[in-house]
């Protein structure tokens, strides 16, 4: 039987079980690719703006080169806490000229505490986008492939039935292409499933980072700016 | 408040065409790797040796491995050994002989049941040639004068030989006990000239099987003998064919 036939020589409803399981295995391995770009780059361009961050002292500065940095997490958080400190300190000295408190006190740093809270979801949700697919996918697809043979199996063996022929060349050949359907199943949940787990732990990974980062920046504000 | 993240990441679209790109070369590489591996055609065509009914030109006159290799094989049979001749009874008159002597005539007893054992083996050879000039005279392969180029001597067994192993292949039926009786006609030449439902259970898929199954014997068909015009009733049933 040549290669073709386990496609063409199937029924309706395992050829549409086979073009459902590859859509899932082009999709899920498109996402595979994707967030392997995304999240190396998230890494390396976040340990690049760690060096960066730590080695220069004005946020101003900071500000000014977080492009190129895109890619981190991290800078997102650091554009945020910035931003919403921008504000604070825009706010405050226009309350100092009109004779009032400074505006940066401790209510100010719980919202740049907020806006780095904000931040960090908005992080975790972008980083964590389309892998439910991929967690569908390593779920669903060996069942459907399952659902794909056992149709497959028992239009064969009323096909069977109908010849009144038990041989193993008629009974061999309709197992056959039934069986496909659950290795294409498990072909494209297994890298699904390995994928989804690499991703989550890496996901988490970055997610402490970021906690991390908000700590360090609310202290440097608290310390630098909250003092004076 | 406006984040400046979006335009940052690869593009999605970039990410499924690779994959596609990813699959359709997985794809050609199973497709080419598969003409390395062994057919898993479907069943190999059975070839048949009819070994009683070999077609042979004349038996008598040999194979025609033994004519061009005359030199090599042990010369055809010698003919047959022409029949014994009857002895020539006594010329001399029993009446001379002494009637009295009692060793002449148990000589005369002994001479006399040669003579009938000799007049019995000419009867019986007689008779044999007679049945040999018969059977020739149908001119059945594997037999002396036979043509050679006909089926064997049983001429519906080697028909329902082959409607048997076509029927195996096609066999289907939606009833319980179906059978068809069918009559075939094949002309001299093996062809098969009509088929006529004799008698049917009405069941149509196991009607259709058996045409199909005829369909798949016939060009195995051979001449009948003495080609003849060839006209039989198979049965058939899930169980196999039966000649009627």
């Amino acid at each position: 039987m040549g290669f073709e036939l386990f496609f063409t020589g199937t029924g309706l409803v395992v050829k549409g079980v086979l073009l459902l399981l590859i859509l899932f295995s082009v999709v899920s391995w498109g996402i595979i690719m994707f967030k392997m770009y995304q999240i190396h780059k998230a890494f390396s361009d976040s340990g690049r703006f760690m060096d960066f961050f730590w080695k220069t002292k004005r946020f101003d500065s900071i500000a000014a080169q977080t492009e190129r940095f895109a890619s981190s997490p991290l800078v997102a958080l650091f554009n945020e806490g910035y931003s919403e400190l921008k504000q604070l300190m825009e706010t405050g000295e226009s309350k100092q000229e009109q004779g009032g408190a400074l505006s940066t006190d401790l209510g100010g740093i719980a919202n740049v505490s907020r806006a780095l809270r904000r931040a960090t979801n908005l992080e975790v949700t972008r980083l964590e986008k389309y892998t439910t697919f991929l967690a569908t996918t390593g779920s669903t697809s060996p069942f459907i492939g399952l659902f794909g043979t056992v149709w497959g199996i028992m239009v064969a063996f009323i096909g069977i039935g109908k010849t009144g022929s038990a041989s193993l060349a008629v009974v061999a050949p309709g197992i056959a292409e039934a069986l496909i359907a659950t290795a294409i199943g498990l072909v494209a949940a297994i890298p699904a499933v390995m994928a989804y787990n690499h991703f989550q732990h890496k996901i988490r990974v970055l997610v402490k980072e970021m906690d991390s980062f908000s700590t360090e920046f609310l202290n440097i504000v608290q310390r630098n700016i909250a003092g004076k | 408040m406006q984040r400046a993240t979006p335009s940052r990441e690869p593009r999605f679209a970039v990410s499924i065409t690779l994959s596609l790109l990813l699959h359709a070369t997985l794809v050609a590489a199973l497709y080419w790797w598969q003409q390395f591996l062994p057919q898993m055609g479907p069943v190999q065509t059975t070839y048949y040796v009819d070994v009683v009914n070999l077609p042979v030109a004349d038996p008598r006159s040999g194979s025609p491995v033994q004519a061009e290799n005359s030199a090599d094989v042990a010369p055809p049979p010698s003919p047959e050994p022409p029949a014994m001749a009857a002895p020539q009874p006594q010329s001399r008159p029993v009446a001379r002989q002494p009637a009295t002597n009692t060793e002449s005539s148990a000589a005369f007893q002994q001479r006399m049941a040669k003579l009938q054992g000799v007049a019995d083996a000419k009867r019986q050879a007689q008779r044999l040639e007679e049945l040999r000039s018969k059977v020739a005279a149908a001119g059945r392969s594997g037999m002396p004068r036979g043509t050679g180029s006909e089926a064997g001597s049983d001429y519906t067994a080697y028909l329902h030989s082959r409607l048997k192993d076509a029927f195996r292949e096609t066999i289907s039926y939606n009833t319980k006990a179906p059978f068809v009786a069918m009559r075939l006609t094949i002309d001299g030449n093996g062809k098969l000239l009509r088929t006529r439902l004799e008698k049917s259970s009405n069941d149509k898929v196991f009607e259709l099987s058996v045409r199909r199954a005829i369909s798949l014997a016939e060009p195995s068909f051979t001449p009948p003998p003495g080609r003849s015009q060839y006209e039989g009733v198979f049965v058939f049933r899930p169980e196999g064919v039966a000649q009627q």
